[in-house]
């Protein structure tokens, strides 16, 4: 598992949201409890978020205009939807890995965003809040992933992981300021991968943050 | 903590009803911010409009006062004015900004316009058919408007040009007139207003898309030589103190409590949202609890600025907390609905979208943030 969690990782962060989720996807379904169905069967509730690419056909997909442009389809999982399978656990995982890359992607560009742009004559990311903000950041990436290494499947803990990744991204999307808002600018990836860990994880018993 | 008297709570009464509306047509704007012909004879807009005009520009009878907050137009109280909108925001934000009437170029003209130059302006907004932009932000500089580059060069015959670029700029590629700021000079008092009223030769304006708030129609202007007769400085007949970024500052001041307002009636809205589609979900108590709380802050602030116009203090901490406030609540409502939730609640899914617009409106956190430490050392939290 933790091999799949790297390349998950590794892969969103390289080549961005729909790569990234279909190597998650692709470990997923090699569980034998999915033989033969493919991941969407482990999708905890109506729909499961897919990479265009791999639609099945003539599957009724929902679309998102975000997350057309991240090549992203929500393909309609009929019947009832069996709850706290360990397929549902490892699911919250892999995408919970391809989340983190996708963070660690923004914040690679942020970065050089911030090194760019300039204030006072000096470059944003010398600015103490920014640093701080960026500290920050990379210190919750390497902590979540040990979170997502830990193999807990308790639907709390992974609910936690999942709430806390929403406040990771939102924190880089920030680093961006109202550049980052722009439908057309990467961080688009950045909400699109919070509406694509909505739909492949149950957080209604965990979701106390606010 | 600030009670609301009886005229208040009628503003909010009245506000509520214009606030269905403004809900009913919410997902239609977001989808389709630009076809706007179906919603402008709306019984919201028109009220909203209504109430952001001066009295001798009003159609019809006198709304309590749901915009502005400062007194050269005639409107009434800042507490006033967050006490209405903040509930037309709880109905929705995006409808609300979609709404063609004086807003944010309305306070600055009010307060630095002379008798012309109101005529103008207001004589166009009233029709409800013309959006009016404020153009202020640029590329390049963000929240430090005193670096900004946009220039107001000498025409020769007694006018202007305008050169440079703005963006994110609200009703700047359907707008019809409105405020560019724009230096004269190197110094901060070079900064001035200009009432640009279009079409104008040399105006470029383009749409962003963007991720929320669609509404608001944020837009890319190109300014290449666009002509401002000599009479439509704005300030001309006020010492040079009291013109481009002192105007500025008091019309931000506004804004910053306005998207205050926004945040708090926005997550206001999604806490309700919750206990209505899944009661009993854990949470929901403590954020109906944290929204309350920030809109009672909000009002504290209000109330302060009428005290006080010049001190910012406690609007810049409103903004912070409440900007953080409904980003976090946005992201429990998402969670609180189950998987795919905001799939198929898609209203809800609009407004955790645009929450995350608040933090770059009127200064970033990080801006708020200085401000509220430089208040708090100036003594500003002491006066509570």
């Amino acid at each position: 598992m933790t091999t799949l969690l790297h390349r998950a990782e590794r892969t969103a962060r390289q080549e961005g949201l729909a790569a990234g989720l279909a190597a998650a996807l692709s470990a997923l379904s090699e569980r034998p409890a999915l033989s033969g169905r493919g991941a969407a069967a482990a999708a905890p509730g109506p729909w499961a978020a897919l990479p265009a690419r791999d639609m099945p056909p003539g599957a009724r997909v929902r679309t998102h205009p975000l997350a057309d442009r991240e090549e992203i389809v929500f393909v309609a999982c009929p019947g009832p939807r069996p709850a706290g399978t360990p397929e549902q656990a490892e699911a919250a995982r892999l995408i919970a890995a391809v989340r983190l890359g996708i963070v660690r992607r923004l914040l690679d560009e942020a970065v050089e965003h911030l090194s760019e742009r300039t204030a006072g004559d000096e470059p944003l990311i010398r600015k103490q809040l920014i640093t701080g903000a960026v500290a920050d950041i990379i210190a919750e990436v390497e902590l979540l992933r040990e979170h997502a290494l830990t193999g807990d499947d308790d639907p709390e803990a992974l609910a936690d992981l999942h709430n806390r990744l929403d406040d990771l991204g939102w924190q880089v999307a920030k680093l961006f300021g109202a550049s980052g808002y722009i439908a057309d600018h990467p961080a688009r990836a950045l909400y699109v991968s919070a509406l694509v860990a909505n739909v492949w994880t149950d957080r209604q018993q965990g979701g106390q943050a606010a | 903590m600030t009670e609301l008297d009886a005229r208040l709570r009628a503003v909010r009464d009245h506000a509520r009803e214009a606030a269905e509306d403004l809900r009913a047509r919410a997902l239609s704007i977001d989808a389709e911010p630009h076809a706007m012909e179906q919603h402008l004879d709306s019984p919201a807009f028109a009220m909203i409009r209504e109430s952001a005009l001066p009295e001798e520009y009003r159609s019809a009878s006198p709304a309590p006062a749901l915009a502005g907050g400062d007194d050269p137009a005639g409107r009434g109280s800042c507490l006033e004015s967050m006490v209405g909108v903040l509930e037309l925001f709880r109905g929705d934000v995006g409808a609300l900004l979609a709404c063609p009437s004086p807003a944010l170029a309305g306070v600055f003209v009010a307060l630095l316009g002379d008798e012309e130059q109101k005529k103008r302006f207001y004589e166009r907004v009233r029709t409800g058919r013309t959006w009016a932009f404020f153009a202020m932000t640029e590329p390049g500089r963000g929240s430090d408007a005193t670096a900004m580059e946009t220039r107001l060069e000498r025409d020769g015959q007694g006018g202007w040009l305008l050169h440079g670029t703005k963006r994110y700029i609200g009703n700047g590629a359907r707008g019809g007139i409105g405020v560019v700021f724009a230096r004269t000079g190197p110094s901060p008092l070079h900064i001035r207003a200009a009432l640009v009223e279009l079409p104008a030769s040399g105006w470029r304006a383009e749409p962003l898309d963007m991720v929320g708030l669609r509404g608001a129609a944020l837009s890319e202007i190109r300014l290449d030589g666009v002509p401002v007769p000599g009479g439509m400085l704005l300030g001309e007949h006020l010492p040079a103190t009291r013109r481009g970024i002192w105007g500025a500052v008091q019309t931000f001041n506004n804004m910053r409590m306005q998207v205050a307002a926004a945040a708090v009636g926005t997550a206001q809205a999604m806490a309700e949202y919750i206990a209505r589609h899944r009661p009993g979900t854990p949470g929901t108590r403590r954020a109906v609890a944290r929204a309350e709380a920030a809109r009672s802050l909000v009002y504290e602030a209000a109330a302060r600025i009428d005290r006080n116009p010049d001190r910012g203090y406690l609007s810049s901490a409103a903004k912070l907390g409440a900007t953080r406030m409904a980003v976090e609540t946005a992201h429990w409502a998402a969670a609180a609905l189950g998987p795919a939730g905001l799939l198929d609640h898609p209203l809800l899914e609009k407004w955790t979208r645009d929450v995350c617009a608040f933090e770059f409106m009127d200064g970033t956190g990080n801006i708020q943030r200085l401000h509220v430490a430089r208040g708090y050392q100036s003594g500003d939290a002491d006066g509570r």
